[in-house]
């Protein structure tokens, strides 16, 4: 008899995804569906607001990336009032970006995704956490725990507060910074990079070599990828142009207030979130031996459309992931890999632009004055490239908004990672509390907000294994 | 190995590791009465004196951030209340403390930051780390289905019992066992 195996965390109010598969009467896996729930009205509550508002209110969309959402909303905002921030609160910015990076791309590999490699994913549901990886590991995860705190005061220092950013205003950054701040800054930035370099070394050698077969096999698809690049096709996380690459590699580069252009948003009766693709790569389709218009973001999507990194550690460590796995690269668990190039470059980024003399300068905002016009601020978050699109009218009130997430971008290939480890690893009908977790981690590797949600603070999501025949009637109830 | 390895200079752990008492008021004020956590911090530092010896602070919806530092950190404190916003099927605005070790080990409550925070994680600081964790939850009514600010009536009344509560517990200088 055919049966349907949900895998379905249940949350309040911030998101809700369940994993979907149904199995053939053979008991293999014929479709296995993301279905998410995400936070809903934010755009509409946002309408009516001072368009100067939105850098303080988007942050709490969610607590996982306040930053991105903090920085995106003041480059809309720059755009809306048609202004141009000084050199030194740009760079203050991206400062920002980069420190909030830091704290977590470390915060993933070693906490969310690291217990499936460092303890194992077949390891008992009551060690695979963050405890866990303290006890196996206790040298790396204070060294992990000390660089994170120090991110926490990187910020601190920067913009006054780490969690609930404001410093980021309209037309700059509110906060000049003090030479003392960053001699000192300066110093903790340079620690990062230790444990930047400690870690991609100790993944190289410790954890990459041995998943290498599941890296090959699991969650693995076929799609173009987005990013941002500047204009030299050098990589950048906060500011530049976006690029558009197909599977085959070729690729178009576009402004950010042309996304529409490019980008059209698919819907699925079964899920609440929107299914984003290049709508000039064909129609829309997620069957995997003939997809239509699916493209990835986050970092595997950035460090494939970039031409290069301009800072040397990254920028050896690219030639060296290319050199083993191609441009583009489409083994979904490089993400994993990629992460960390990136966690070496926002280190090398940060020290960068510390040494820079022009980020003490005081001159951080310039004068804004309400207009009616539209605005569209990018960056590219953690999780994927984050577009704030607003309107005003001409007394600077916002009259729309369009967010898109990094996360909503990386749908569809969930989804479709979902279905190829779900086919490959359920057979026969037969499925046990390792493979729904390898299941899992085909959708961790794209690190994906679905708000807080999908992030157990130990790493796992939540799952409920309903199994139910062909007629909806459940016959079993798998759970950790 | 070791677990010491790391003998932390003074201010290079954030205040939440270092003082005996931490108070963390979670929620997302954008959401009705899940701002609750929120707006119980913004009261006691309105109606109240806090210690020295207590970090009180509203984390929103970023507990997340500081519950990893605390968990790993060679300095914790001995007691960590959690203040949030919950559905226990209760009237609107009753309190309840809760104790981590009663609340059943089940995967499900690692999935949310939100969803009685990490319950298995707070179990764990508690059995593993030997910090005294307990939950302050309200009883929200009906959360909205759009972003909606401020509490509702019955939440709102509950914040002078609320404070009432942590600072006898909390603002002495007596350390439960």
């Amino acid at each position: 008899m055919a049966k349907t195996i949900v895998i379905q965390p249940v949350t309040r109010i911030e998101g809700h995804a369940k994993v979907t598969i149904q199995l053939n009467d053979a008991g293999n896996v014929d479709t296995a569906r993301v279905n998410v729930i995400e936070l809903r009205g934010f755009e509409r509550f946002c309408i009516g607001r001072p368009v100067e508002d939105l850098p303080r209110i988007t942050p709490r969309i969610c607590g996982v990336c306040p930053w991105s959402h903090h920085l995106a909303a003041a480059k809309a905002c720059d755009a809306v009032f048609g202004v141009e921030p000084p050199p030194a609160a740009r760079k203050l910015r991206e400062l920002c970006n980069s420190v909030a990076y830091m704290e977590e791309h470390i915060l993933h590999f070693y906490f969310l995704a690291g217990a499936d490699f460092l303890l194992g994913p077949e390891a008992d549901y009551s060690v695979r956490n963050v405890i866990g990886i303290l006890q196996a590991a206790p040298d790396v995860a204070r060294r992990v725990v000390k660089v994170r705190h120090l991110c926490a005061k990187m910020l601190e220092t920067l913009a006054g507060k780490p969690i609930h950013p404001q410093a980021a205003v309209p037309g700059g950054f509110s906060k000049p910074l003090a030479v003392a701040e960053r001699d000192q800054l300066r110093a903790q930035a340079g620690e990062a990079l230790e444990l930047a370099k400690f870690t991609i070394a100790f993944a190289k050698e410790n954890i990459f070599p041995k998943y290498l077969d599941v890296v090959k096999s699991l969650g693995v698809i076929t799609t173009g990828f987005l990013g941002t690049v500047k204009k030299d096709g050098a990589l950048n996380l906060y500011d530049g142009q976006l690029r558009l690459m197909a599977p085959d590699g070729s690729y178009e580069d576009f402004p950010y207030d042309r996304y529409t252009e490019f980008i059209a948003e698919h819907i699925e009766d079964w899920s609440y979130l929107k299914f984003p693709y290049a709508k000039k790569w064909g129609s829309f389709s997620m069957d995997p031996d003939k997809p239509g218009g699916i493209y990835r973001t986050n970092t595997l999507a950035r460090l494939n459309v970039c031409d290069y990194i301009d800072t040397p550690l990254a920028q050896t460590e690219l030639e060296a992931f290319r050199k083993a796995f191609g441009r583009p690269a489409q083994l979904t668990l490089l993400y994993h890999w990629a992460r960390l190039i990136e966690l070496l470059y926002n280190a090398e980024n940060a020290i960068r632009l510390l040494d820079d003399p022009e980020i003490t300068s005081p001159e951080t905002r310039v004068k804004v004055t309400p207009r009616a016009a539209r605005g569209v601020g990018c960056v590219e978050a953690p999780r994927g490239t984050l577009i704030h699109d607003y309107e005003t009218d001409g007394e600077g009130m916002v009259t729309n908004v369009n967010l898109i997430v990094g996360t909503t971008h990386n749908n569809a290939p969930i989804n479709m990672s979902v279905t190829q480890a779900a086919k490959s690893l359920i057979r026969g009908g037969k499925y046990d509390q390792g493979i729904l977790n390898t299941v899992e981690m085909s959708i961790r590797a794209y690190d994906p907000c679905l708000s807080c949600a999908t992030h157990g603070l130990d790493g796992k999501l939540g799952v409920k294994v309903t199994i139910v025949d062909s007629q909806g009637r459940e016959v079993g109830v798998l759970a950790n | 190995m070791e677990a010491s390895v790391w003998e932390p200079d003074e201010g290079e752990l954030p205040d939440f590791c270092r003082k005996p008492t931490l108070i963390l008021g979670c929620g997302n004020i954008l959401f009705g009465d899940d701002g609750f956590g929120s707006a119980v911090v913004e009261y006691l530092t309105e109606h109240r004196q806090v210690p020295d010896n207590v970090c009180l602070a509203d984390v929103g919806t970023g507990v997340r951030k500081l519950l990893f530092t605390l968990c790993l950190s060679p300095v914790r404190p001995s007691r960590v209340l959690i203040i949030d916003a919950l559905d226990l099927g209760a009237a609107p605005g009753e309190l309840f403390v809760i104790d981590p070790a009663d609340i059943p080990a089940v995967k499900l409550d690692d999935f949310s930051v939100h969803q009685l925070p990490t319950s298995n994680l707070l179990r764990e600081l508690q059995e593993t780390c030997g910090v005294e964790v307990r939950v302050l939850a309200c009883q929200t009514g009906p959360l909205p289905e759009e972003v909606s600010c401020g509490l509702s009536e019955p939440v709102r009344s509950a914040l002078p019992a609320a404070a009432d509560l942590i600072a006898a517990r909390y603002f002495t200088k007596h350390v439960a066992t």
